[in-house]
């Protein structure tokens, strides 16, 4: 049974729990990525997304579970497995990027290739030939601390894939970098996966990052998966209030709205409630209305992101263009069916 | 009342400017005239009664053998006693920053303890010990086994490495231990995950990146070890090995030759001076930053049993010989009528206690001026280093660097050269054979330390609360009162209890400026170690007493050792 996973499974997680002391940082995670995969591991700080990538990189050792990496057990609590890191054969891409500051950039890519033993004149071949694809050719020769932090990033990527990996780990690869250039590496490094197919597996925090690089997605909460599919599924179709939430949602709990019954807690997103001063006469059936009072009015570019004030202490902000209420207005807010979600938990 | 708070203020900023400067001023004479001293005394040579100007003494110097060869046999003291410090401190603060080893946390202090020890204490410690024949474990093995046991050769360059390497372990252990502790963890990791192991690890990037605070503590330590006096002084002076601090001792009294004593002093002080600013320029180009504040702790190793076993016997061993067996020597000598190499508790006494305490003058005298010395000296220090790091860290000033670098020479100018310099400076003026000389003389050689010590923290001191209170009204001296000196007072009492422990131990700055009168209780155990050991060990467990009680004043503090 263990082990065997979908017959695609190229790295397999399962049943692998890792506690620390009381606290239970993984409780019996169990998920798989394909060959030439891309899966991001999506959550808030403390859901255990980088206590798993470190699992998988040999950096922390689970009390029970499974992991195999193309085709090779690295971890079997139940036979007593567990290869050392540098037995795993993987690229790591730290968060803080390590790039180790008395080599130079090229020694710093090179160095997997050292460590393997392979000739002076190839591994500095193939650093080169990396140092190239991510765009720091003329910079091989400098010291590792006179680069820009977009440029450490891309010696950390670069050193991770030069051995070439089967499997590369991200933790929080570009969350350290300001928003323009996060952006361009976010494209370059999709650029970079199609063109090399290594398998990726991404930790962050970030629901752009994850939805921008991943195919599949697990949104992670509390060492437990609360919901994993195809990147714009998760996105699109939430069925967890946490999910909800993480996105950016209001959720309100049902009984505290009009005719909203057989669920727990309702969702939508802050664009898709529509405002008026006067009942919406487009309205339908099964559409949310709620009367509410707008608390505060914030600009934020092309729409104006209103705090309204429902009954019962219930607050929901709400993204319009419209531009047309001020504070202590009195509206009507309005949520089409097909746009509210029905949350169980 | 408008000219009243002119004034006022006028004077309070004449405060500000000046007290520092004369913190900084007072610092720099006590540098510059010793040095300028020894300069111009070692280019004087008297012909008939006339003095002349001449490079003789130093032609002399550089082709005298005794020279050469003491200056051999300290090249091998601090390059024996560094190397393997090093690897001791290395490896003890490697063991209780990073793994599991049982009693870390308390290994983590008792590693300290030779570190505020006295050197010279520990080598006589160590000649009750191991004397050849008669120290106490050959006598125990004779008793055990049978026959004369002559055993290792205390009294002899390797001796004195092994003494030093002892003592000057914490230096290395402290300046290592930091950097392991904060590290970056993904360094280290990220180098596993690439595919090196763990001895490759260390090798390629966890020594690398520690060789910053390697450097610093393997050039201290072979400077000190190069320079330190009391311990060549004790186990080789008499065999007639001689390193470069006992020959300057020698040239002062056997016979006396200032001149090329002098001529000596200067040419330490140089090589020395030359080190410390080779050191300062080549970290300068090297310093990066290793702990990103962005990563994770490095992970506790968890040792395996076998490792266990061999950290915690690492552990022992080093306690072991530094601290608890030289002073169980001492206690057993101290404790016994006559020595004779054994023991015997029957006979066990604390007249030698009571002699050297309340009966004998020059011991009384000794502790006495001892704690005068140190009381009083680390007062005037601390004053005198406070304004200093005011100066360093609060005023603008172009010669900052230049000052901060001139101020920081005397840590590693061997005290028995300083203390040449100050003979040279006091030897025909009513200073000569005061206590005051030898006051000014500690000052001079151990005011750094103290410096040090302020200034990080007071570097750590937002310059905004004292912003805030002079916004507020106060006046620049209440503003000092009320505010840093608070602020500033760990850092002040740790300085002080810092001074106060180097000038109780303190050997090689007082040997050639006492007088009868004015001995310390160093130099009173140097008086008796010839022919009366039962006192030199009580008064060694006296000093070692005052010492252990710095010591732990010390660590309430909760102040880092070096900075």
């Amino acid at each position: 049974m263990q082990g065997q996973g979908q017959p695609e499974s190229f790295v397999t997680i399962s049943g692998v729990t890792k506690k620390f002391g009381d606290f239970t940082a993984l409780d019996a995670l169990s998920f798989s990525v394909r060959e030439g995969g891309t899966l991001a591991l999506l959550g808030p700080s403390g859901c255990g997304k980088t206590t798993m990538l470190r699992c998988l990189a040999g950096l922390e050792t689970p009390e029970s579970g499974f992991i195999s990496i193309a085709g090779k057990v690295v971890f079997d609590s139940a036979k007593g497995i567990n290869l050392n890191p540098e037995e795993r054969g993987l690229g790591v891409v730290f968060q803080s990027y390590a790039v180790w500051p008395h080599m130079s950039v090229v020694e710093n890519v090179e160095f997997p290739l050292r460590v393997r033993g392979i000739s002076k004149e190839e591994r500095r071949a193939r650093a080169m030939e990396i140092l190239e694809i991510v765009g720091l050719g003329q910079y091989a020769q400098r010291s590792a601390t006179q680069l820009s932090g977009g440029q450490q990033q891309r010696v950390a990527l670069a050193r991770a894939l030069v051995h070439k990996p089967a499997l590369v780990l991200f933790d929080e690869a570009l969350s350290n970098l300001d928003a323009a250039l996060r952006e361009h590496m976010r494209l370059e490094l999709k650029a970079l996966q199609d063109k090399l197919g290594f398998t990726a597996l991404y930790v962050t925090h970030d629901q752009g990052e994850a939805l921008g690089l991943a195919e599949t997605i697990i949104l992670m909460n509390a060492g437990r998966i609360d919901t994993s599919g195809l990147a714009r599924d998760v996105f699109m179709n939430h069925r967890t209030s946490f999910a909800a939430l993480f996105f950016g949602l209001n959720v309100i709990e049902a009984d505290k709205l009009p005719g909203m019954t057989g669920t727990k807690f309702i969702g939508f997103q802050r664009e898709h409630a529509h405002l008026s001063s006067v009942t919406d006469s487009a309205a339908q059936n099964g559409d949310l209305i709620v009367p509410g009072r707008i608390a505060t009015r914030s600009f934020q570019g092309l729409v104006d992101e209103y705090a309204i004030d429902l009954a019962e202490g219930v607050s929901i902000r709400v993204l319009d263009g419209q531009g047309q209420f001020s504070p202590g207005d009195q509206v009507h807010v309005r949520i089409k069916a097909g746009n509210l979600f029905r949350l169980n938990d | 009342m408008q000219a009243g708070t002119q004034s006022k203020e006028k004077s309070g900023w004449a405060w500000q400017k000046s007290l520092p400067l004369l913190g900084v001023s007072m610092g720099i004479l006590l540098i510059i005239g010793p040095f300028m001293a020894g300069l111009v005394r070692s280019l004087l040579l008297w012909v008939a009664d006339d003095p002349q100007v001449s490079l003789a003494n130093y032609a002399w110097l550089f082709t005298d053998r005794r020279i050469q060869t003491a200056a051999i046999n300290s090249l091998i003291c601090g390059t024996g006693a560094m190397s393997i410090s090093l690897v001791l401190g290395t490896s003890l603060a490697w063991i209780v920053s990073r793994t599991n080893v049982p009693g870390r946390e308390i290994f983590k202090t008792l590693n300290l303890i030779p570190f505020f020890f006295s050197p010279y204490v520990g080598a006589i410690g160590w000649i009750f010990l191991v004397a050849p024949y008669s120290g106490l474990m050959q006598t125990t093995t004779a008793t055990l086994f049978g026959g004369p046991v002559e055993g290792p050769n205390i009294y002899s360059l390797a001796g004195v490495i092994w003494i030093l390497s002892l003592f000057y372990t914490p230096y290395v252990y402290l300046f290592v231990i930091s950097p392991l502790q904060r590290m970056d963890a993904a360094f280290e990791d990220a180098a596993r995950v690439h595919g090196a192991g763990f001895w490759t690890t260390v090798r390629l990037i966890t020594l690398p990146l520690l060789q910053p605070g390697l450097l610093s503590a393997a050039l201290i330590v072979f400077v000190t070890s190069a320079g330190l006096f009391d311990v060549p002084l004790a186990l080789t002076a008499t065999k007639g090995i001689r390193t470069m601090p006992t020959e300057v001792f020698a040239l002062v009294r056997y016979p006396s030759d200032l001149g090329r004593a002098a001529a000596f002093g200067i040419f330490i002080t140089a090589v020395t001076v030359a080190l410390t600013l080779w050191q300062r320029a080549h970290l300068a180009k090297r310093r990066y930053e290793i702990v990103s504040g962005k990563g994770y702790k490095p992970r506790v190793i968890e040792l395996r049993r076998s490792g266990k076993i061999i950290a915690l016997t690492i552990e022992i061993i080093f306690l072991l010989t530094s601290v608890v067996l030289p002073v169980l020597a001492l206690i057993l000598v101290a404790l016994s009528p006559l020595w004779t190499g054994k023991f015997n508790p029957a006979n066990a006494t604390l007249a030698n206690f009571n002699y050297v305490l309340f009966e004998y003058s020059l011991t009384r005298q000794a502790i006495m001026n001892s704690l005068f010395l140190a009381v009083t000296g680390a007062t005037i220090g601390v004053m005198i280093s406070g304004l200093q790091s005011y100066y360093l860290v609060r005023v603008r000033s172009v010669f900052k660097s230049f000052v901060d670098a001139l101020l920081a020479l005397p840590l590693g100018i061997p005290g028995i050269v300083l203390s040449l310099f100050f003979l040279i400076f006091a030897i025909r003026t009513p200073l000569y054979g005061t206590l005051a000389i030898l006051l000014i003389a500690y000052i001079a050689r151990f005011f750094p330390f103290a410096t040090r010590t302020i200034t990080a923290m007071l570097s750590a001191i937002h310059p905004e609360l004292e912003e805030s209170a002079r916004a507020n009204g106060a006046s620049w001296g209440q503003t000092m009162r009320m505010i840093l000196l608070p602020l500033l007072r760990p850092a002040l009492i740790a300085a002080w209890i810092m001074l106060f422990i180097i000038f109780i131990r303190e050997l090689g700055a007082s040997i050639l400026l006492y007088a009868s009168g004015t001995e310390t209780i160093s130099i009173a155990m140097l008086l008796l170690s010839e022919n009366s050991v039962g006192y030199v060990a009580a008064l060694a467990l006296i000093q070692l007493v005052l010492l252990l009680i710095g010591f732990s004043l010390f660590r309430l503090t909760r102040a880092p050792v070096v900075q």
